[in-house]
């Protein structure tokens, strides 16, 4: 056969024109990546990144799914249903507990969070994270019957003893709604500890014990210190706190059926020393709170960890009706504790106050009281026992599906599918990564201990450094970050891929690096599937009050009371401009320590800012005015001196209204849209 | 009737000065008791004489006017630093229930069950200066005003706010008010109002309110009102469902007399406001004056059973009003006056009761503990009143 000359020259060029394009393309792929990554030999796949980090449009919709994600569940009192707070499915999904399958599934509002079901159980109430309210779900019916206004961010639901009253715990704005039934009204907040979550009536149906996660916020080197609530039913009234040393993430809470216990799930961070000790198992455990119930009752903690293995992220606790077992979800490595309650009142009834001390610490032993592990699907979460309590009941969430745990065997016996997707997207892939310990030295913490809820846990860590006290950070919260590069506080890091690369395996979790799969799922993740909740505490309409249009006017003045000009790079909205409210630069604000490497600070964003206390690099700003009022004598962190206090509070009042990017990104359209119109 | 009346220049010289007064009062008080009786009792005698009933006391039925009686107090029982009380020096008191709070020179002190107890900036608060307290009738908390910021008393712990940590105007705070969810604080930098569910502060001085200046005094509410003392402003009064400010002066202004009685407030510094049945109860360092709605009327201790025109603090329960002043402690219904002092050289004392215009002493034994009065509180049974040396509490005389 004969090729034409003409053909070997069109052949010729083309494949001349290929290698033109080929080489200084990978070779500019590569240097992009490279960039991207920190690393040399990450794989060149242009679809792994920019495939997997779309998080709107119709291809991101292609690639990622809806999953139902259960996160809390009840149990009816005869049995035979289970209904289950699917968080991401917004729904109640009930089940039947006998045949093992999904009745229905019933519309509630925004990132639900728990159900509790009324004395008759007739009534479901389940509680709207994100839209700050309970709705209240006719069960014969099927149909949301009602929608009772909470305070921000209601969690954990709990009855008054006579049914009257629903206790709502306000995470974001740590305070419990009482809202009386029959007006449906909320009759007052009573304020609780930091950050709270779990709620329950102690059997003697006296008083009502509140979890926080949060620590109270307090100077670095301070130890960690974590209230706990108690609510007096009869008064429904603040009775008292209880204080957690040295721990904090409170998840929930259990009586024992005689009430001479409350058992509370905890981890012990231990941000005082360097992270880098994290081999020496020098920076988190986890554990259980045990507050005796008699008058100056002793609060002691003990370990779910073992030598060499670690339990992370507990989460929820329930206790057998004969008192004799309880069972813990560990949600960072997917199992359940089985803890023997007889033994633990032996051990702390032999124990001296010292030897109490010490088993906080003391890894060897849980070994006396931990009879069992049971494996579960991915990220357990809420726990609730069979009536009998003979069964437990499992929400996995991010297996989309119930386990069912024989109490007595301690073995799994079936799991209940609730009918989500079953394809598991990268992005899914990089969230069971961010909630698991598995990459972490003896699973010792997961990416979710630090930052729970995707967010920041309000600690100051001692990170990156061998010295003590060198270097503080601030947990930063992970909300919707996509676009707010460079990341930590120095702004060496250009991208997550780096951040989440070859140094946090270095610094952080003391194990061998993520693999870029891996890699590449758990940012897929981080860009794409955290969002930030909407601001319904201080912009529930909208529309910004007087007070704060003069708070914004002030955050955005080029002049000073004085007339003078303020020069740009110390105005307020140089730096912080909408929609991120960072400029993504790095400035100098007059806080650097001595015990910083000396850097300029990554202007941080500000969205949903009034829920990241505390503020600066360090923390030591435990308030928004305590920017002003106390670390910037000189104007450093923006003009600011020549504020009148009601300035200064209007100014802070802005501040907290700062919402989500996408609101600002939805109102730039409204205004154009309309300037169009007109 | 003209009333002869000083005008005041409100430099905050002159605030200093009587603000040091008060203090200086306080600081002098027990010197002022040893000198003057020359053989004060000890504690133990006071306890002992306290308990028991003294025949003159419960005779006073009679001095019941036509209508309702005025509540006479007796049996007085003195507390002092022997007692338990951090100090002697106290500035405040409320009654909650079967506890009693004692805002004191040294701290927070606690009367139940027969004891004291007290807290101080140890214990969590933000200064041991208790100027003023308030209790939330809604969730019970405890709301304390010091002389370094405010703070929540809740479920036994101190939750703090300052000037720096939050919006509050300024950490002198002199007084402090709980209506329903809000919780209003009056201060030396104006006067602010914190909602609690929705945690956000307010404040109002001269430059968003009817205000002379910033400093103020004292605040109650009622009827969907606050009233505010301000210092040279009158009364303030803020409508809390319009959030409209309207303020009451003294029409005198900066006249030296009073031209016309009954006028307005009577003098433009005030110092406490209380409402209650229906009337708005106002004191001044220049004597007392009520407003029902439509009316002013004032009051001096030339031309009522007023023991001084020199008022530190208010307050009103049901229809009577108890007045604390430099020279004793008085208490009206508008029209009829019990007025308690104590003698100069003793531990006893008196109460003057003023009926339609006639006076009648009942002498007690003992008495109040000190003629300066800086706060009172009174319930059902008990009137408690904090003075410069001593807290004293009455029984009601049946």
């Amino acid at each position: 056969m004969k090729i034409s000359t003409k053909k070997i020259w069109i052949l010729g060029i083309l494949v001349a024109l290929g290698l033109t394009i080929y080489f200084p393309g990978h070779q500019f792929a590569r240097a992009h990546v490279n960039y991207q990554t920190g690393v040399e030999d990450h794989p060149l796949s242009c679809l792994n990144c920019h495939l997997y980090i779309l998080s709107t449009g119709p291809i991101a919709k292609m690639v990622n799914e809806d999953y139902y994600s259960p996160i809390n569940l009840a149990v009816s009192k005869d049995g035979s249903r289970l209904y289950v707070v699917a968080q991401e499915g917004n729904a109640l999904i009930t089940v039947d507990a006998n045949q093992n399958k999904v009745i229905n599934k019933i519309g509630v509002g925004e990132l639900p969070h728990s159900v509790v079901l009324s004395n008759d159980g007739k009534n479901a109430y389940v509680s709207n994270q994100w839209s700050d309210n309970v709705s209240v779900i006719d069960l014969s019916t099927s149909k949301v019957v009602d929608t009772l206004q909470t305070a921000n961010g209601p969690a954990g639901l709990a009855l008054s003893a006579d049914g009257k009253v629903l206790y709502a715990v306000n995470t974001y704005s740590s305070n419990v709604s009482v809202i009386d039934l029959e007006t449906g009204e909320e009759q007052k907040r009573l304020e609780v500890g930091n950050n709270p979550t779990g709620i329950k009536l102690s059997p003697e149906k006296k008083l009502l014990f509140v979890t926080s996660r949060r620590a109270i916020i307090a100077p670095y080197g301070d130890p960690v210190k974590t209230e706990m609530t108690l609510i007096n039913d009869s008064s429904r009234r603040i009775e008292g706190f209880k204080t957690l040393e040295s721990a904090h993430i409170a998840e929930n809470v259990a009586f024992t059926p005689s009430g001479d216990i409350a058992v509370v799930t905890l981890v012990r961070p231990k941000n005082l020393v360097p992270s880098i000790q994290v081999e020496r198992g020098f920076m988190m455990n986890h554990g259980i709170g045990i507050f005796e119930q008699k008058k100056d009752g002793r609060i002691i903690q003990l370990l779910l960890d073992e030598p060499n293995a670690y339990y992370a992220d507990p989460f929820d606790v329930v206790i057998t009706p004969d008192g004799k077992k309880a069972f813990v979800s560990n949600a960072g490595v997917d199992c359940i504790s089985v803890l023997d309650m007889d033994s633990i009142r032996a051990l702390i009834t032999v124990s001296t106050p010292e030897m109490l001390n010490s088993y906080a610490n003391n890894l060897g032993v849980s070994s006396r009281y931990v009879v069992k592990r049971i494996p579960t699907g991915s990220n357990p979460k809420g726990l609730a026992l069979s009536p009998d309590g003979k069964k437990l009941y499992v929400a996995e969430q991010l297996q989309d599906r119930i386990a069912v745990i024989n109490t007595e065997s301690m073995e799994t016996i079936s799991t209940i599918d609730l009918g989500g997707p079953k394809k598991i997207t990268v992005s899914r892939r990089g969230r069971i990564l961010f909630a698991n310990a598995g990459h972490t030295f003896q699973n010792q913490y997961s990416c979710y201990t630090c930052h729970p809820d995707y967010h920041e846990d309000g600690l100051v860590y001692n990170m990156a450094s061998k010295e003590m006290g060198r270097n503080l950070t601030n947990t930063q919260s992970l909300r919707d970050i996509s676009k707010t590069a460079p990341f930590k506080w120095n702004g060496k890091n250009q991208t997550v891929y780096k951040q989440d690369g070859i140094r946090f395996s270095t610094v952080l979790t003391r194990t061998e690096q993520f693999s870029y799969p891996d890699l590449d799922a758990i940012t897929s993740f981080i860009l794409t599937g955290i969002f930030y909740p909407p601001n319904l505490q201080y912009n529930p309409t909208r529309e910004l009050t007087e007070a704060q249009l003069r708070g914004k006017a002030i955050f955005e003045r080029t002049v000073d009371n004085t007339g003078k000009e303020i020069p740009p790079e110390n105005r307020c909205i140089t730096c912080h401009p909408a929609p991120y409210f960072t400029n993504r630069k790095l400035a100098d604000v007059g806080t650097l320590a001595a015990t910083d490497d000396s850097i300029l600070f990554d202007v941080p964003h500000l969205n949903n800012i009034y829920a990241s206390s505390p503020y600066l690099h360090d923390g030591r700003a435990a308030t928004l005015e305590e920017i002003w009022t106390k670390f910037s004598p000189y104007d450093k962190h923006g003009v600011a001196n020549d504020l009148s206090k009601i300035e200064l509070n209007e100014m802070i009042e802005y501040l907290k209204t700062l919402s989500s990017p996408d609101y600002y990104e939805s109102l730039k359209k409204e205004i154009h849209t309309e300037n169009t119109s007109n | 009737m003209r009333i002869m009346k000083i005008t005041i220049k409100t430099s905050p010289m002159l605030k200093s000065v009587i603000l040091a007064f008060i203090i200086l009062s306080g600081l002098t008080g027990n010197m002022e008791r040893v000198s003057a009786s020359g053989s004060p009792k000890t504690g133990k005698e006071i306890s002992k004489a306290s308990n028991q009933s003294s025949p003159k006391e419960t005779s006073v039925k009679a001095v019941a006017n036509d209508s309702k009686p005025m509540p006479v107090y007796g049996r007085w029982k003195n507390f002092t630093t022997r007692d338990g009380l951090p100090s002697d020096k106290a500035y405040a008191v409320r009654i909650n229930g079967n506890q009693v709070y004692v805002g004191t020179h040294d701290g927070l002190a606690v009367y139940e069950n027969g004891k004291w107890r007290t807290y101080t900036t140890k214990d969590g608060l933000p200064h041991n200066g208790i100027v003023t307290i308030d209790v939330s009738e809604v969730t019970g908390d405890v709301w304390i005003g010091t002389l370094g910021g405010l703070s929540r008393w809740s479920g036994g712990k101190f939750e703090n706010f300052t000037q720096l940590n939050s919006g509050m105007p300024n950490d002198l705070v002199y007084g402090v008010c709980c209506a329903g969810k809000d919780v209003w604080v009056a201060t030396g930098g104006g006067a602010g109002h914190y909602d609690t569910n929705l945690k956000k502060w307010e404040i109002f001085t001269e430059k968003n309110a009817p205000m002379h200046e910033p400093w103020t005094y004292g605040l109650s509410a009622g009827d969907g009102k606050i009233f505010i003392a301000a210092w040279g402003g009158g009364v303030i009064e803020y409508t809390t469902s319009t959030k409209k400010f309207r303020d009451y002066r003294d029409p005198d202004g900066e006249m030296e007399i009073d031209l016309l009685p009954n006028d307005g407030p009577v003098h433009d510094i005030t110092t406490g406001t209380s409402w209650a049945d229906g009337k708005l109860w106002v004191s001044s360092y220049f004597g007392l004056c009520n407003y029902d709605g439509t009316k002013w009327k004032g009051y001096f201790d030339h031309d009522s059973g007023l023991a001084s025109n020199f008022i530190n603090f208010i307050r009103a329960e049901g229809r009577v009003a108890f007045m604390c002043t430099d020279q004793g402690l008085s208490s009206t219904d508008g029209t009829n006056w019990v007025t308690y002092k104590k003698n100069d050289n003793n531990a006893d004392g008196k109460a003057i009761v003023t009926t339609n215009g006639v006076k009648k002493e009942i002498p007690l034994s003992p008495s109040i503990s000190h003629n300066f009065i800086i706060g009172v509180d009174a319930d059902k049974d008990f009137i408690w009143v904090a003075t410069s040396s001593g807290v004293s509490r009455g029984e009601l005389l049946k």
